[in-house]
C-alpha cells in the first residue's frame, strides 16, 4: 500500500462525522454564495425591483458593495477556515485590508473620486 | 538548521516544528504574503477606479463588458473554492482518491475561468479596445491580467499537489501543504468577488 491509499487514521473515529459535518457546512455556504452572486446579477438584469431602485442608482451600488461585503466574509470565515483558526491569522489578514483600505481611500480622496463624478481628473 | 535536525530525529520531517504562536510557520507565512496581497490588489483596483471613466469617444465599461458571460465565469470560480475546501477536508480524513477528485475538479474549473477571461480579452481586443486604447482599458487589462495570472500560479500549484499524490509523495500529514495551497486559492477568489462587483456591475448599473 503506498500513501495514495485510503489511510484509515485516527480521524476515523471522532474525527469523521466531524468533516461530514464540515463539509455540510462548506456546500450550505457555496449555495448561500451562489445565491447572492445570482442577486448581484440580478442588479444588472432587473434594474428596477423595488430593493436596490433608490437614490438614482446609489441603491445599486451600496446593495452590490453589501453583497461584496457577505461574499468576502464568509469565503474567508468558512472556506479559509478563518472562523475556526488561531485568531492571530484573522488579524494579520484583516491588518493588511485595513491597511489596504485606508491608503488607497487616502489616493481616491486625494484624486477627487467621490466628489468629481464622471469628471474624473 | 538545529531545528530542523530535531524535527527529522523525532520523525516529523514534514510537519512544522513547535512554535512561540502556535501556527506553523508556513502557515503563517501565507497569510502575511495574502495580507500583502490586499495591497497590490487594493493598488490596482485604486487605479483602475481612478482611470475607468473613458475619454470622449473611447468605449467605456458600459459598451464592453457582457455582463451575462462574466456573471457564469464568477459562478465557476466560486465554485471552485467548494472543490477546494472539499479537497482539503478529504486530505484531512485520508481520503486519497476524493484529495486528487477534487483538487483535479478544482484545477479544471480555474482553467474554465481562465479560458472564459482569454476570450473575453479576445473579444474586447476585436471591437478595438487593446491594452493601450484607452487608460480605462490599460487599467482594466492591468489588474484583471493580474488576477489571471494569480489564477495560473494557482492551477499550477493544484496540479503539483495532484502529481505527488499520484506519486504517493501527499501523506495525510502533509494536509497543511493543500490547506496553504487552498488559502491562496480562495483569496483568488476572494480578489475576484471585489472585482466582480467593483470593476464589472457598479460601473455597468450605477454611477459611482
Amino acid at each position: 500500500m503506498t500513501a495514495t491509499a485510503v489511510d484509515h487514521g485516527p480521524a476515523e473515529s471522532g474525527g469523521h462525522a466531524e468533516h461530514k459535518s464540515h463539509d455540510r457546512t462548506y456546500v450550505i455556504t457555496a449555495i448561500g454564495l451562489a445565491i447572492i452572486t445570482f442577486a448581484e446579477t440580478a442588479t444588472y438584469l432587473w434594474p428596477k425591483v423595488p430593493v436596490w431602485d433608490w437614490g438614482d442608482g446609489v441603491g445599486i451600488t451600496v446593495s452590490l458593495l453589501v453583497m461584496m461585503a457577505v461574499k468576502f466574509f464568509f469565503v474567508g470565515a468558512v472556506f479559509m477556515h478563518l472562523k475556526f483558526d488561531n485568531k492571530l491569522l484573522a488579524t494579520t489578514f484583516v491588518a493588511g485590508i485595513v491597511l489596504a483600505i485606508g491608503v488607497y481611500l487616502a489616493v481616491l480622496f486625494a484624486f477627487r473620486f467621490f466628489s468629481a463624478g464622471t469628471h474624473m481628473v | 538548521m538545529a531545528s530542523v535536525t530535531v524535527a527529522e530525529a523525532h520523525g516529523h520531517a514534514d510537519h512544522a516544528h513547535e512554535t512561540n504562536t502556535g501556527i506553523s510557520n508556513n502557515k503563517l507565512a501565507m497569510w502575511l504574503f495574502l495580507g500583502s496581497e490586499c495591497l497590490l490588489f487594493g493598488g490596482l483596483i485604486t487605479t483602475y477606479l481612478v482611470y475607468k471613466t473613458p475619454l470622449p469617444g473611447q468605449k467605456g465599461p458600459k459598451e464592453v463588458f457582457d455582463i451575462g458571460f462574466t456573471s457564469v465565469s464568477s459562478f465557476v470560480l466560486l465554485m471552485s473554492s467548494l472543490t477546494m475546501v472539499l479537497g482539503h477536508s478529504a486530505i484531512e480524513r485520508g481520503d486519497h482518491y476524493r484529495t486528487r477528485l477534487w483538487l483535479t475538479a478544482t484545477a479544471s474549473l480555474g482553467a474554465v475561468f481562465l479560458s472564459g477571461q482569454i476570450y473575453e480579452f479576445t473579444a474586447f481586443v476585436k471591437e478595438g479596445m487593446g491594452y493601450t486604447s484607452s487608460r480605462f482599458s490599460s487599467a482594466f487589462y492591468t489588474l484583471t491580467g493580474f488576477h489571471g495570472v494569480h489564477v495560473t500560479v494557482g492551477i499550477i500549484m493544484l496540479v503539483s499537489l495532484i502529481l505527488l499524490s499520484i506519486r504517493g509523495k501527499l501523506p495525510t500529514e502533509r494536509a497543511e501543504t493543500v490547506e496553504i495551497v487552498g488559502l491562496y486559492w480562495h483569496f483568488v477568489d476572494i480578489v475576484w468577488v471585489l472585482i466582480f462587483a467593483v470593476v464589472y456591475l457598479i460601473p455597468v448599473g450605477a454611477p459611482v
